[in-house]
């Protein structure tokens, strides 16, 4: 395997090695270092360390003809951040490998002065002396005083990692062209503007010239020539010749475009526009024309205000005069959008390489893999239209016979039966949609932070019909349109008064199950739905608020009548232990309920429950609807930790006005383009760390994370906002989200809930006590406490059901030795995407869910499936729970995205709920 | 490429190199600071073409740029430095290595530059750091033998004729930037139907943990070219375009640096791999033998840069003490010190198995081929591994205060980041290292070089 000649040389003995690593003889500087990282304090972050300036930044430096390479301004303009670096040496260092030195001028035997039009030339060069590096963009602009009529510069982007430059050498090369592209268009407007008052006055000095030799002329009847005579005429002859060859170059500059041959995409010099602005700004300068040409019409039409002056024959000698600073030689306009566009380019290439290489890898890899991103990725990678394109040969596979069951919503609630029973009920939500949703309709347009509060409510009111969720021995459920009595009706985004438009309405389908349906409708007054549940239920009434009365909307109490004639699940507040007092013992105590060992009341409803169904299935068909998108808060608000968060509460409210409004559009089901939110690096940094101070402080974080990922609403009850909100920006780290907007996360609700919330939400911040409409919240949270997970955060205890699966110990592990919330943070993304992983295979492998052979029961189906999770995936039975919702979440997303028309289904599992507490 | 260039010196010798196909390097310059002329030329290197793209004149013109500002050079000792020119104008790049040398007791500043024409500068991108990587031992070299008063230009032809080698291979045989996943192995119905389901398991697994760096062999270029492709999967797509495919009439030779390459054996049915260029590559490499399906594995990369460096010491300090041209025949004979003798058996059987490889590869064959669920699938692995890759740098980061204490907790590190199989740390720290360069040294450095060390010491006894 190895070359013979290369074993030449490898003849001796072993025990002469030692004497071999000193390399006697041969002087340092000829060798290489054997140790990396034998000095002290030496690594692989160290290595950047020797340079004097503490962080990159952006030079920009000139060749001046008068004083030599000097630097102008850096970028941020921070003495702090330049450090003891000297400028002065490394300006000179950088111009001189400037190329375009020797490519300007006056080509020979030209009658005129020719102006130069040089391309840009990039160096990356380095002194590794001071450790500095940089990529060096070279450019020359026109300056009417300068030699040859050209200003050398150079913009630079200084650093201490070569590599750095080196790796992202494109990316550099093509921002700063733009930049200097913005710059050199400027200069050409400026430098034309200056041609043309130069030719002003040019003109200006001969009219007077010619009038002074007029009427020198008249005095001089005889028609000799004096000496002033003469003086006059080779003046006026010089400015004559001048006047030409200033109009030359003023032609020379308009033609710029033509000379571009290279297929560079410069932008023309159009005087009296704005259209020459380049492509880089062109946003920015749409809107900034109007008022650039009102604010500023010397630099637009310096025809009508310019005032010509008289030239003297003599000019300054070359170093009296004094030179345009840089803003002088470009229009301000440009040269703004210059520093602008400078000043992005050094915070996108801030930080540490490994760390933008690695964004660049990361995003070209989720553009792989837009299917899936949706569940835990950023907003910012989601791409709805990439998804449907890439996937169209999947639904053309998936639509094939049988294999569209599969993806069907009604087939994948085989996936969630239980070991007991499995009871769907398929509760219609009419007229909801993402187009349709009210409460989308009447923040749309409100992105005043002025109306935000009382658009907030607009959440918290809610329809009281928590009871009829009951179900009883129910196998099946029909699905109900309503369209008919219930049109759907289009809504505009124009600014309406604060009304609540959603209801919530009971029927009783085919099978005599309660049925609840929600309409968004506006024109569904609150008496019908009043009306409709009284004859169709004839067990509750509900309450349709609008926004405006919602503060005094106690007018019926839907709890009492429940709690009247169903006898329903109602927790006591005791349910939730108020055992805070006992301290932490760091021991998790899961109870069960049907023990009755930590309830001191044990709520006789929910034992029954348990020990009738154990795990009951509660739906509302078609959970996904892109109207009922979960409207979460925006994580800017939840990811803040509770002083943040009270600081921007105003903004909360602004944020999640701004996303609601873009929801969508009326009765077209496609999803109007998702606002973007993304995390920032200092939110993920701050919803890291309390997760990490969450899965460490409390021992039953696991079992809390799990109801989470496994789709279980959890509720997280306190008094305090602010520790409320801390404990729900740790949590929805491991919130899957729906599809298109933001995580299904409501960080505070002072209102009562209502069933609909549990299908906006997955996790949700509630005050504890009396709401400002006088409901006390704990009754409605009792109601629904069945079905959802409940975190007493003043108790510090957890009602939520059991986890005994494997995958919380690898993602939160109290003994974690993980210093940082931001490492934190990467880890569980690292783990999410490896669940998302694991369900997009469980999702996608098609002979897991059809049939291998004809009339396979469905029994043999669900049992393969089955095996697959547990043998192939290697998950538990909690885990695969896990997997088998987010596969649900991805087939709805799917069928979405590939133009199925999907209603919103909201879904209760009845599973036995322990009592963990601290 | 204007015209208008002053006439090159007499005194500029040029080379002529017959190249096989294309040739993207138009011309390579060795130019040095004369302290009376200024930057003057001393010879250049060019492929034979039928049409001349750069004039002599206008190499030289070029080249004397490239020593610009050098008159104010300001380098630690022994540095060589890189400097990279994009000139429009002129429509080429320049690479140029800045050096301090003395020769006849002179000490002067030198500059080895090659020269590609502008469009070339994606392709030539990505094999930036193996051209300087190469140039740069070249000039090491090259530097001693100049400080002996001997001339440094045969040194130089020694590397700049395979350097243009390799960019005209890479021109016609390099790994496209995008792959089609159904010219690979993952496009099988099932796994096993190209190649043996442990064997594609431990190529894939060995490849990801010799940091994405592999030489493929085997006697069917197809056979070869498709594990190829198959192993690029999984690299950048920088990093592909860093990889060649196998020539099917006639084998490559190894070259230094290749992400992946496949080799043809010869009529013996086998390939000689030259030891020092292994050596000298950046990354370790896996050996795999399409042929026979056997996987092998180079140490990691502490261990093999720990080696590397013996080796450039070693060889280095054989140069210094040579005596004669004859001992310069540096392609024919690797000159080392008389008392070093490096371990040959670089190449071993994989001793830790991971779980990530081993799982994937159980799983993406449950998708059905020929739709996008694989490439999907395949997306996600390696996102999960970037993703862990970068937690574990940030790990390490936090723990020893970004390099200012030592790293002692990797027991904590393989359980909370979920790598307790051995292979998944590797292959991990592996992809880190590509991405934090030296992380291998900083951690596992130090304890190899001690135990080294020791063993040095216990041998003289």
């Amino acid at each position: 395997m190895i070359g013979s000649p290369d074993l030449v040389a490898f003849t001796r003995e072993e025990e002469d090695e030692p004497a071999m690593r000193v390399s006697p003889g041969l002087p340092e500087e000829y060798s290489v270092p054997l140790f990396p990282y034998s000095e002290a304090e030496s690594s692989p972050w160290s290595r950047l360390s020797g340079a004097k300036f503490s962080r990159d930044f952006v030079l920009i430096s000139e060749f001046s003809e008068q004083v030599g390479p000097q630097p102008l301004l850096t970028i941020p303009d921070d003495p702090r951040v330049r450090g003891t670096f000297d400028l002065n040496y490394f300006s000179l260092r950088i111009m001189s490998v400037d190329y375009q030195a020797s490519f300007v001028g006056h080509p020979p035997g030209s009658s005129y002065p020719k102006l130069n039009f040089v391309e840009d030339s990039k160096v990356v060069l380095g002194d590794s002396k001071e450790g500095a590096f940089a990529y060096v963009h070279h450019l020359t602009l026109y300056d009417l005083e300068a030699r040859g009529f050209v200003r050398p510069f150079c913009m630079a982007y200084i650093s201490t990692d070569e590599e750095k430059i080196m790796q992202q050498f494109l990316e550099l090369s093509g921002d700063f062209s733009k930049a200097s592209d913005c710059l050199k268009t400027g200069n050409r407007k400026a430098f034309a503007n200056e041609l043309e008052k130069k030719l002003k006055d040019l003109d200006y000095t001969r009219s007077v010239l010619l009038t002074e030799m007029e009427e020198q002329q008249k005095t001089d009847e005889k028609g000799f020539y004096t000496t002033q005579a003469i003086e006059k005429a080779n003046e006026l002859a010089n400015v004559e010749k001048s006047i030409i060859e200033h109009q030359d170059l003023l032609r020379q500059i308009q033609s710029y475009p033509y000379r571009n041959l290279k297929g560079e995409e410069y932008q023309p010099y159009v005087p009296e526009s704005v259209q020459d602005k380049p492509d880089v700004c062109s946003s920015e300068l749409a809107a900034a024309s109007d008022q650039e040409e009102n604010d500023d019409p010397e630099v637009f039409a310096p025809r009508s205000s310019y005032i010509p002056k008289f030239i003297k024959a003599k000019s300054s000698k070359c170093f009296d005069k004094k030179l345009k600073t840089l803003e002088e030689l470009v229009d301000i306009y440009f040269f703004t959008q210059t520093i602008d566009l400078l000043t992005s380019i050094e915070k996108r290439y801030r930080g540490d390489v490994s760390y933008l290489l690695m964004g660049h890898l990361d995003r070209a890899l989720l553009d792989q893999q837009t299917i899936v991103n949706f569940l835990f990725e950023d907003a910012s990678t989601w791409d709805c239209k990439q998804v449907a394109r890439q996937y169209s040969d999947n639904l053309l596979a998936a639509q094939t016979g049988v294999e569209a069951e599969i993806l069907k919503p009604s087939t994948s609630l085989e996936s969630y039966k239980s070991s007991v029973e499995s009871v769907p009920i398929k509760i219609e939500q009419e007229l909801f949609n993402d187009e349709q949703d009210p409460e989308v309709t009447e923040l749309s347009a409100s992105d005043n932070p002025a109306n935000t509060e009382c658009l907030d409510v607009d959440t918290k009111g809610s329809v009281s019909s928590g009871e009829s969720i009951e179900v009883l021995q129910t196998e099946k459920s029909t699905l109900l349109i309503h369209s008919e009595s219930q049109p759907c009706l289009g809504f505009n985004t124009s600014p309406q008064p604060p009304r609540r438009k959603a209801g919530s309405r009971r029927t009783i389908s085919e099978d005599s199950i309660e049925v609840l349906s929600t309409c968004p409708s506006e024109t569904v007054i609150p008496e019908d739905f009043r009306a409709t549940y009284q004859i169709a239920i004839n067990e509750e009434e509900a309450i349709v608020e609008d926004l405006d009365r919602e503060q005094s909307s106690s007018e019926v109490d839907p709890f009492k009548n429940e709690e009247a004639e169903n006898n329903l699940a109602m927790e006591p507040p005791c349910c939730i232990r108020s055992g805070s007092s006992e301290g932490q013992t760091g021991d998790l105590v899961p109870e069960q309920y049907d023990e009755g060992i930590v309830v001191s009341i044990p709520p006789q409803p929910c034992k029954n429950i348990v020990q009738d169904f154990g795990q009951v299935k509660f739906s509302i068909e078609h959970v996904e609807n892109t109207s009922s998108e979960p409207i979460s808060s925006p994580e800017s608000s939840f990811l803040l930790s509770s002083k943040d968060a009270e600081r921007n509460m105003l903004d909360e409210y602004s944020d999640s006005t701004s996303y609601r409004s873009s929801a969508s559009t009326c009765s077209d089901r496609t999803p109007s383009p998702p606002p973007i939110t993304t995390f920032t690096d200092r939110q993920k940094r701050k919803a890291g760390q309390n997760a990490l101070m969450f899965i460490r402080q409390y021992p039953f974080s696991h079992p809390a994370i799990y109801s989470l990922l496994s789709g279980r609403t959890l509720v997280v009850l306190g008094e305090e906002e602010a520790f409320v909100k801390r404990l729900v920006t740790a949590l929805s780290l491991f919130v899957p989200n729906y599809g298109h907007v933001a995580k299904p996360v409501k960080p505070w609700v002072t209102a009562p809930l209502h069933i609909m919330d549990f299908q906006k939400w997955k996790l949700i911040g509630l005050q504890r006590g009396v709401s400002s409409s006088g409901c006390n919240t704990l009754h409605s949270l009792n109601r629904y406490s069945r079905y959802a997970s409940i975190l007493d955060a003043d108790n510090k205890t957890l009602r939520c059901p059991v986890y005994r699966g494997a995958l919380m110990q690898r993602l939160a592990d109290h003994r974690t030795q993980i210093r940082k919330g931001s490492t934190y943070y990467m880890h569980v993304q690292s783990m999410l995407t490896q669940l998302s992983a694991k369900a997009f295979l469980f999702t996608f492998c098609h002979h897991v869910h059809l049939p291998i052979q004809e009339k396979e029961s469905e029994e043999s189906i669900a049992q393969r499936r089955a095996a697959f999770l547990h043998q192939l995936l290697g998950l538990s039975q909690e885990d695969a729970r896990i997997v088998e919702y987010l596969s649900e979440l991805l087939k709805m997303h799917y069928l979405r995205e590939s133009g199925t028309q999907l209603l919103p289904v909201l879904r209760f599992d009845y599973i036995p709920s322990f009592l963990y507490k601290i | 490429m204007s015209a208008l260039c002053p006439p090159p010196s007499p005194a500029v010798a040029k080379t002529l190199i017959n190249i096989n196909g294309y040739s993207p390097l138009l011309a390579a310059t060795f130019a040095y600071w004369d302290n009376i002329l200024g930057p003057r030329v001393r010879h250049i290197w060019a492929p034979k073409t039928d049409e001349e793209v750069l004039s002599d004149g206008e190499i030289t013109f070029l080249a004397n740029h490239t020593l610009n500002g050098e008159i104010l050079r300001n380098a630690e000792s022994g540095a060589i430095d890189v400097k990279f020119f994009v000139l429009s104008e002129k429509g080429v790049i320049i690479v140029s290595l800045i050096f301090d040398g003395n020769w006849n007791g002179d000490r002067s500043t030198y500059g080895l530059s090659v020269i590609l024409p502008q469009t070339e500068l994606s392709f030539y991108l990505p094999l930036h750091r193996v051209c300087v990587a190469r140039l740069t031992h070249i000039i090491r070299k090259g530097r001693i033998w100049m400080h002996k008063g001997q001339s440094i230009i045969p040194m130089l032809t020694g590397e700049v004729i395979p350097i243009m080698e390799l960019l005209s291979s890479m021109k016609s045989h390099g790994v496209p930037e995008d792959i089609d996943i159904a010219t690979t192995v993952l496009n099988d119905d099932d796994i096993g139907d190209s190649c043996h389901e442990g064997f594609l398991s431990n190529a894939i697994s060995s490849h990801l943990q010799t940091c994405g760096c592999s030489v493929v062999v085997g006697s069917s270029a197809e056979k070869v070219n498709k594990m190829v492709r198959t192993l690029c999967l999984f690299l950048s797509p920088a990093e592909r375009k860093c990889s060649r495919l196998c020539r099917s009439e006639s084998s490559f030779k190894y070259e230094s640096g290749l992400f992946v390459q496949g080799l043809l054996k010869d009529a013996t049915g086998s390939f000689v791999l030259p030891f020092r260029q292994v050596m000298y590559a950046p990354y370790p490499a896996t050996h795999i033998d399409v042929d026979v399906n056997t996987v092998k594995q180079m140490p990691p990369c502490h261990e093999h840069t720990y080696n590397q460096r013996r080796y450039m010491r070693a060889e280095l300090a054989a140069l210094w003490k040579a005596t004669s041209d004859e001992d310069m025949m540096a392609d024919s004979v690797i000159h080392t010190d008389e008392s070093f003798t490096p371990n040959l058996n670089i190449f071993q059987d994989i001793l830790h198995r991971d779980t990530f490889v081993k799982n994937f590869l159980e799983q993406v064959f449950h998708l059905k081929p020929n739709l996008s669920l694989r490439s999907t699938f395949l997306a996600q692995f390696l996102l999960v591994l970037h993703r862990k890759a970068l937690t574990l740098i940030k790990y390490i980061e936090d723990d020893t205060q970004k390099g200012k204490k030592v790293f002692k907790s990797l027991r904590s590190l393989k359980t909370d980041l979920d790598l307790t199989a051995e292979g998944d740390l590797n292959i991990i720290m592996a992809l880190a290292e590509k991405i934090k360069p030296g992380l291998h040294s900083f951690i596992f450095g130090k304890p190899f070089h001690t135990s080294m060390q020791e063993r040095d010491v216990l041998m003289t006894f």
